[in-house]
């Protein structure tokens, strides 16, 4: 038909594309190298107008699109990135005071350029306390695990270099009133006195599985049981109490629901124990100054080093897939050859095709006058804390799950801290279950003294109390409920708080694997649907998950899209210029990680068989 | 060799488009002060050693990487730089008036303790080519106007030109020569938070088996 082969004339394939970054290399005898992007150059002057044509128009500046901008460009496509915003991250921005108020104020009044988004509600007492750079808050804060496809691709693609990681070791579970942290390290298990022999065996053995579920030998045993509930697997399987059952489930799986597979939750669990001990004698990581902004802001840049023009401030009105031109709302026009991302959150006004998003992340955070550091691990920042289902007064269906920054993350000054709080529950059940969590750490926090002394052992009859009436020494983590109306009636003071709905397409049952949805990429113009954005390629909001997993997959997902496989995704030979770029030295975090060793032929298997080798959580 | 101390300064370029910064650099970095080393590709960024007196200074110098075009540099830009340099052309004015702005920008977004450097580039296209003197008009910029702004602002000052090499060594020297000895270490300094002990380096596992560079990523 005439009609198609003129479509096919207008398009160039992606095998004519420009050469890659690693075909358009230097010969040896040329003098300029490319890595200096010719746009800076002293005889190629430009002019800050839009570009006429690209291969690729990405809008939006969150992680999802900003590692997919970096994958196109090493790729050699000519991308054009966009964002309807006059700041980088979109949908997973770190933002200062002033920003997320302009953002609250947009959200309600749903200006394009922040679907996805609605009832953000937001307090900060008067006078405010508040310099508003003085803060990075995250709109989704996330933990990187030691072990994940994106830290690796981080560190491939040198991305790293732009950004500084601080660890968390400390995941607490909140249980009969108090913050209790697992032994989750092999090594713990073994020395944990408050453990039975018999509930060590138990959790060894569930541990060694974690590791096996998916060998030869388990794979009847898993098709039988691995769509089915875990709580209910572990708990005909295991002798373990609904307390370890908890952590292990919601606190070391980061599981957002009850709900969960057995696979699933598997998976999870395992993600956290083969973290353990990359880096040190901790799981996971964060990046300082904020999180998913601050990782979308270093793939912006690798992405504009290898050519990506970058303009901000610049919504789109229309596509249409006819002329393949799209149009931005202060009228300028760019020809598009390939293809349009957008991130749903910066659908043109009138979008017919935006992916359904029926799934919801309720989420508060909140700046308390309190450095908050006998939550966090010796020599760290943050933690984490999760409220494990029908924990909270509310009697919450599904966990709370908690993250903690405290100054040293370079997120607010010192003396104070940022509490994320986040749940699937949705509506106003799920505002509910936040405000009973954060009531909870408010309580918590407010019977731990600030003066220490926490590294000894205390009993009910350490405690001191002052003349004053104010006491010297409390350790709630032990004390727990015995000492709750035992602690001053101190108020808490909350500098901000801010409370949102945030709707995703992603299943949070699949959000640790990134399964993309299949509506958003009905693209093909045949099923799309004649409006603004008809033929558009959309990228998801953010999942549900507070850890960074399942991003890179949909960003595979939508390069596969694009460039019709991922074989070349991020196939370029980075390299340092500088070998002594990575000082060596014992990273931090590494205290203690060998400890009671010696107690290990103690433990035997039912089988008589010892736990020695099988149970290494390096994989 | 001896080993003499060596200090990291991030160092950001900024000025407007096609003033010379990245040619600048090039100058700097591939003109050798230790060894001629090609930039490679996929580099974070480029870096160049040099020894002032006992210190030895490593220099990662941060190009604008085209992010300028629009004027959108990410707040991870001015992240922690220790020095920048601003770039004008002398023929150019505009680039003049955008380079106050730079420097309220950096003002704005950097430490409060950054080593700014005014450079005033492309200093041969005003020199004739057979007498070597600055021929009539073809400066737009006075050497007074950028002096000025320079004093206002307290910023060092150079008339460069990346094309002879002219004054380039000399404008990373001076700024070397500002970097306080102890600069590592006051690295976080606008944080008031002391947290250089709990930085962790991605490409330094404890067990070098797991993301190792040929992970399938």
């Amino acid at each position: 038909m005439a009609a198609s082969v003129d479509t096919t004339l207008r398009r160039p394939s992606m095998a004519e594309r420009r050469p890659s970054m690693a075909e358009r290399r230097p010969s040896m005898n040329t003098r300029r190298p490319s890595v200096i992007p010719h746009l800076a150059g002293i005889e190629d002057p430009v002019f800050p107008s839009t570009p006429e044509d690209c291969d690729v128009l990405i809008c939006g500046t969150g992680l999802v699109e900003s590692i997919l901008s970096a994958a196109l460009s090493w790729a050699g496509t000519n991308v054009l990135h966009v964002d309807s915003n006059p700041y980088y991250g979109d949908t997973t921005a770190t933002m200062t005071i002033e920003q997320i108020k302009a953002w609250c104020h947009n959200v309600n009044l749903n200006t394009p350029g922040f679907h996805g988004f609605a009832k953000a509600l937001m307090y900060i007492p008067r006078p405010a306390k508040l310099n508003s750079r003085d803060y990075s808050i995250d709109l989704t804060p996330r933990l990187l695990f030691a072990k994940s496809d994106l830290l690796s691709l981080m560190v491939k693609s040198r991305v790293y270099r732009y950004l500084e990681f601080q660890s968390i070791s400390n995941f607490h579970t909140f249980e009969n009133d108090t913050f209790g942290k697992m032994s989750s390290s092999k090594e713990e298990i073994f020395t944990d006195q408050s453990l039975s022999l018999a509930t060590k065996r138990s959790l060894m053995k569930l541990m060694k599985f974690v590791f096996e579920y998916d060998s030869e030998g388990n794979k009847q045993l898993m098709a039988e049981f691995g769509p089915t509930p875990f709580l209910k697997f572990v708990n005909d399987k295991y002798k373990l109490s609904d307390a370890q059952v908890n952590e292990l489930c919601f606190t070391l799986g980061l599981a957002p629901t009850p709900d969960i597979s057995t696979l699933a939750a598997l998976a999870r669990i395992r993600r956290y124990l083969i973290s353990f001990n990359v880096y040190g004698s901790f799981p996971a990581l964060y990046s300082k100054f904020g999180g998913p902004g601050e990782l979308s802001q270093g793939f912006c840049r690798s992405a504009a080093v290898a050519g990506a023009t970058y303009k901000l401030d610049s919504p789109i009105k229309s596509y249409d897939p006819s002329t393949q031109k799209v149009t931005f709302r202060d009228g300028t026009k760019v020809n598009v050859a390939e293809k349009v991302v957008c991130s749903a959150s910066q659908a043109p006004e009138g979008a017919k095709n935006v992916p359904e998003r029926k799934h919801q992340v309720n989420r508060l955070i909140t700046i308390v006058e309190r450095s908050c550091k006998e939550w966090f691990n010796e020599g760290e920042s943050a933690s984490v804390v999760v409220f494990p289902p029908k924990s909270l007064d509310s009697m919450n269906n599904y966990p709370v799950q908690v993250i903690i920054m405290g100054a040293g993350s370079g997120c607010c000054p010192a003396g104070q801290c940022i509490w994320y709080l986040s749940t699937i529950e949705k509506d106003q059940r799920g505002r509910k279950d936040l405000e009973s969590a954060l009531k909870k750490m408010e309580d918590s926090i407010l019977r731990e003294s600030e003066d220490g002394g926490f590294d000894v052992d205390l009993t009910e009859d350490d405690v001191i109390v002052r003349p004053d009436g104010s006491l010297s020494v409390i350790n709630s983590v032990k004390l727990g409920k015995s000492f709750k109306e035992f602690a001053p009636k101190e108020k808490l003071t909350y500098l901000f708080k801010l409370m949102f709905t945030q709707f995703t397409s992603i299943d949070p049952l699949d959000s640790h694997t990134g399964a993309p949805s299949t509506t958003s990429f009905d693209d093909n113009g045949k099923n799309s649907i004649p409006g603004p954005d008809q033929g558009i390629l959309y990228s998801q909001m953010p999942s549900t998950e507070i850890s960074y997993d399942g991003v890179l997959a949909e960003v595979r997902a939508l390069y596969t899209k694009i460039v019709g496989s991922d074989d070349d995704f991020f196939d370029v030979d980075f390299e340092d210029d500088d070998e002594n770029s990575s000082p060596s030295g014992p990273p931090a975090g590494g205290v203690g990680a060998a400890a009671g060793l010696q107690d290990e032929s103690a433990i035997i298997d039912e089988d008589g068989e010892e736990f020695k080798d099988e149970m290494d959580f390096e994989l | 060799m001896s080993h003499t101390k060596q200090t990291s300064v991030k160092l950001v370029l900024l000025g407007e488009a096609a003033v010379g910064k990245s040619s600048l650099v090039l100058r700097f970095v591939s003109n050798d002060f230790q060894e001629n080393k090609e930039p490679t590709i996929g580099a974070a960024f480029l870096t160049q050693r040099c020894t002032i007196g006992s210190k030895t200074i490593k220099f990662e110098i941060w190009d604008t990487a085209g992010q300028e075009r629009f004027a959108n540099l990410a707040p991870l830009y001015y992240r922690n730089a220790q020095a920048a340099l601003v770039v004008y052309d002398i023929t150019k004015p505009a680039s003049f008036i955008k380079a106050r702005r730079w420097v309220n920008e950096l003002r704005e977004n950097a430490n409060k303790n950054i080593i700014i450097a005014l450079v005033a580039n492309k200093y041969d296209l005003v020199l004739s080519e057979e007498s070597g003197e600055e021929v009539d008009g073809a400066r737009k910029v006075s050497i007074e106007e950028g002096q000025n702004l320079a004093d206002e602002e307290g910023l060092l000052f150079f008339e460069t030109s990346a094309k002879t090499s002219y004054n380039v060594n000399e404008v990373f020297m001076a700024i070397g020569e500002k970097i306080p000895d102890n600069a590592n270490k006051n690295n976080n300094a606008d944080t008031s938070v002391n947290s250089g002990t709990n930085r962790i380096d991605l490409n330094s596992p404890v067990d070098p088996n797991v993301n190792s560079q040929n992970c399938a990523c």
